[in-house]
């Protein structure tokens, strides 16, 4: 059992599943963002990341990890809300492309902003869990205290937002209110207080990701999330966008494929991968691979 | 800048040709007057030009939009480099071929699954495609030259041209300056194609998908077919554009091309105006100058240009400017000639999903 | 009580309402009657503050509902049955109740048990979703779920529309029932005037926008210029 725990496929196994799960996060949190106001947002990564900076800076001044995490999240959170009530609010009614050009501008801004004041380096979180494998009767097994730490946190993260939607008074508002909103509306719910609240709870979502890449070896650098937003775009797509579920495993399938395409085919190509998997996928299913509405056209 | 859209909107090819052709060489006249730096800039905006007026047309008159048009410059920079760099004594244009060409296909490679993608979908498409690019530059070193990028001389200042020039600097002189007026009469050689194009049969067509697919699908235009028309002609003006550009660099290296090229791209094109002429030549103009719109905007606000926030403060004021434009004036700084108004028609005050297309 | 003073609607040039005024007392059914594009839904919409008015004024009981929110106005207790139902098909039957008690102060599983025993069609389907809902049982839901917020006030758009002939008849009887035990405020838009007006205390007759008639519902039902020039064929 320890040999195969130790074989190359059991490495990759879990070093894509551990990167897949951080796709899985952001693509919820687009999902969220994009159930409640049919916008994709290009900032997501930005806003996460400048987050993640601002708890960083509070952790040089001496505060422990876990209220660094926290602080990332509270930003990322606010952040979410003032950017909904700004820059999306005024848009509703437009044109679908008018929103993605501000959400792109203010990917932008955030990226030369957080460059501008905390410099084009990385920067990381020193993790209170060692990455080091582990290891059994001698065999090294491809999985740390760090990753298991990661797993288990953006798994915990998932279920409390499916918690969330399914079981809460809350959760039932954001849906009627994505679902519905007229009706909504005309049942007293507060349809323009709960399209605020999913980009909040999309925001923190997307900052405890940020979080996890800070924590980890290579650190966080402001363009760092241009490539997660990307892989995370193309998993919500694969999985269809509406769906949370199919973003959770878009996301794992991308981040699996990435590093068997990495290991067993070609680094060379490997930017590819996520483009060849999209375009295969929406040749299959353009709806997405998890949604259910088959007539809706994409 | 009605004088310009007034040229630009004459009705035969003839008239369009002596419009062009006039601003063409009024412009080239004008470069006879700038100083040598102001030259060199000139040239990199008109390189711009060219791939913002790709753009515009693309979300201006098929409604889609793309955050690529940074891959495909870097495609048509690599195909014209890669040759150039071999084969330094090629003529020009049949480098620009090479580079409309391998733009052009790389466009149709992206837009075959994307054209039944519409709005986000369609964007985020895009973007993945040109976040891919700069990697696989850097990865194929030995096509590609990797890091470091490859070199070429393709620009050499014809020996008659120096004639017009005299004094220490001479060579330099007039190498700026014919950079300057290549750029130019090759931007306006596109304007001109494109000033026909937003005239011909595909361009009414193209609009008519934009405002309403289901009454063009029913008047027989092929939806697919005019959607891919589009951006292989968007992404042939990029690849040329981007070939333009690497050629005044005299060099072709993966980090030219970053994500933040596309967002520039996009802040030109909404700045200038979506769909027009006279807004690519806007975008070109403020891409040309920037550098000193933000050397003054440095100096007015004391800061250090070689600072943090200094060296960021390009991409601070552009996506600003981008993010004001769009919530307060979407139409850009200039007027529209052809308004979108369908484009940017009001749509009921919450989104429900049943009504959003993608 | 509901009481509009002077009401005005433009849609950009087209003019939905003109200077409609009237009252509808509670415990007593209006009924708003007349042809397609006679400004029906239009006044429903406004008086629950989805299209804001030209001019006029609006009151539930002293309170001014002009100017206030849909949410607002739905939770001073104006239900609103929209055209169409407006039953979230992607939800269960108990979680469209659970949505229309959100707003209100009443105990949740109370009104759920009220509502199953009033319409117990819906209590055996409580857990399935609404997409699989007959249009009867929908319109059920969608009054149900406005009942359950006890509101003061029910508008009721087209509850008939798509329903079989006795099925609307078992409706009609069913909302003035409700209307005299729950002492509600019901303002009944209908096309289908005869069986409105067969259960209605008072009627209103809209024709382009404005009120060409008022007054008793018999009285109104009874008038043979109205039938033929206003109500069309609906009345025989």
């Amino acid at each position: 059992m320890s040999v195969f725990l130790s074989s190359p496929f059991m490495h990759n196994i879990f070093a894509g599943l551990a990167q897949g799960i951080i796709y899985s996060l952001v693509a919820l949190s687009l999902v969220i963002i994009w159930q409640s106001t049919h916008v994709l947002n290009f900032a997501q990564g930005a806003m996460a990341m400048i987050a993640t900076y601002i708890g960083m800076t509070e952790i040089d001044r001496g505060i422990g990890y876990w209220w660094c995490v926290i602080i990332s999240v509270l930003v990322g959170m606010a952040l979410g809300g003032v950017t909904e009530r700004v820059l999306i609010r005024p848009l509703y009614g437009k044109p679908e492309i008018n929103p993605i050009v501000v959400m792109v501008g203010f990917l932008g801004f955030l990226e030369a902003l957080a460059a501008a004041i905390w410099t084009s380096t990385t920067r990381n979180i020193t993790e209170p869990f060692s990455q080091i494998y582990f290891k059994s009767n001698g065999h090294l097994v491809f999985l740390s205290s760090f990753i298991i730490f990661q797993i288990v946190l953006a798994m915990g993260i998932m279920l409390s937002v499916a918690a969330l939607f399914r079981f809460t008074k809350l959760g039932l508002q954001l849906r009627a209110s994505a679902l519905a909103p007229e009706v909504s509306r005309l049942l007293g719910v507060r349809v323009s207080r709960m399209l605020t609240i999913g980009w909040i709870l999309s925001a923190g979502v997307g900052a405890i990701a940020a979080v996890i890449i800070a924590s980890g070896n290579f650190g966080l650098f402001p363009t760092d999330m241009d490539g997660i937003f990307v892989a995370s775009f193309i998993a919500a797509a694969v999985g269809g966008l509406e769906s949370p579920l199919g973003a959770v495993a878009g996301g794992l399938i991308i981040g699996l494929a990435e590093q068997f395409i990495l290991a067993y085919w070609s680094p060379d190509v490997a930017p590819l991968g996520g483009i060849i998997i999209l375009v295969v996928a929406l040749m299959i299913r353009p709806q997405g691979l998890f949604t259910k509405n088959t007539i809706r056209r994409v | 800048m009605d004088w310009f859209l007034s040229l630009t909107r004459q009705e035969t090819t003839h008239s369009r040709l002596i419009a062009m052709a006039f601003l063409t060489v009024l412009t080239l006249v004008i470069t006879f007057f700038l100083p040598p730096v102001a030259d060199s800039q000139l040239a990199g905006g008109a390189a711009i030009a060219i791939v913002v007026l790709g753009l515009s047309w693309l979300t201006g008159w098929s409604g889609q939009i793309s955050l690529g048009n940074s891959g495909f410059m870097a495609v048509g920079a690599y195909a014209a480099g890669i040759w150039a760099h071999h084969h330094a004594s090629t003529p020009l244009v049949f480098t620009f071929v090479l580079a409309i060409v391998f733009g052009g296909i790389s466009g149709l490679i992206i837009a075959i699954p994307s054209t039944r993608l519409r709005g986000p979908y369609l964007a985020g498409m895009t973007l993945a495609f040109s976040a891919a690019v700069t990697p696989l530059a850097q990865n194929f070193t030995s096509v590609t030259g990797g890091e470091g990028g490859l070199f070429m001389n393709s620009l050499v200042t014809p020996r008659w041209f120096l004639h017009f020039f005299s004094g220490p600097n001479a060579a330099i002189n007039a190498s700026a300056q014919w950079s300057a007026d290549l750029a130019v009469v090759v931007a306006g050689v596109m304007f001109f194609f494109m000033a026909n194009l937003f005239h011909s049969r595909t361009g009414r067509a193209m609009r008519l998908v934009r405002d309403n697919d289901v009454a063009a699908e029913l008047m027989g235009v092929n939806l697919a077919r005019t959607r891919t028309t589009a951006f292989v002609v968007s992404a042939a003006y990029a690849g040329l554009g981007g070939a333009l550009y690497s050629l005044l660099q005299a060099s072709v290296r993966p980090e030219t091309f970053p994500i933040g090229l596309s967002i520039t791209l996009l802040t030109l094109m909404v700045l200038g105006g979506i769909g027009t002429l006279s807004g690519a030549v806007i975008g070109g103009i403020i891409y040309s100058f920037s550098a000193n719109l933000v050397a003054h905007v440095n100096s007015l606000t004391g800061v250090n240009p070689t600072s943090n926030v200094g060296a960021n403060m390009q991409g601070i004021i552009f996506s600003v400017l981008l993010i004001l434009t769009m919530l307060f004036a979407p139409r850009g700084i200039v007027s529209l000639q052809y308004p979108l108004r369908r484009l940017f028609r009001a749509r009921p005050a919450t989104p429900t999903p049943k009504d959003v297309h993608l | 009580m509901i009481r509009v003073e002077g009401l005005s609607v433009n849609y950009g040039a087209v003019r939905a309402l003109r200077s409609v005024s009237f009252e509808a007392p509670s415990g007593q059914i209006t009924a708003v009657v007349g042809a397609n594009g006679a400004g029906k839904t239009t006044l429903l919409r406004t008086i629950s503050g989805l299209v804001s008015p030209q001019s006029g004024t609006i009151h539930l009981d002293e309170v001014s509902l002009l100017g206030l929110a849909t949410e607002k106005i739905a939770r001073l207790g104006v239900g609103h049955v929209p055209e169409g139902r407006g039953v979230i098909e992607e939800l269960t039957v108990e979680q469209n109740l659970r949505l229309g008690a959100l707003s209100s102060k009443v105990n949740l599983a109370e009104g759920l048990e009220e509502q199953y025993a009033r319409f117990p069609v819906l209590g055996d389907r409580q857990r399935k979703y609404c997409a699989t809902l007959s249009g009867g049982e929908r319109q059920m839901l969608a009054m149900a779920r406005a009942l359950i917020a006890k509101p003061q006030v029910l508008l009721l758009d087209e509850p008939s529309l798509g329903l079989a002939p006795q099925v609307t008849a078992q409706l009609m009887k069913a909302i003035r029932q409700l209307c005299e035990t729950q002492d509600l405020t019901v303002i009944l838009v209908e096309q289908n005037a005869k069986s409105a007006l067969r259960i209605a205390h008072q009627a209103l007759v809209l024709h382009l926008g404005s009120v060409v008639a008022s007054g008793d519902a018999a009285t109104v039902a009874a008038d043979e210029d109205l039938r033929r020039y206003y109500l069309g064929v609906a009345v025989s």
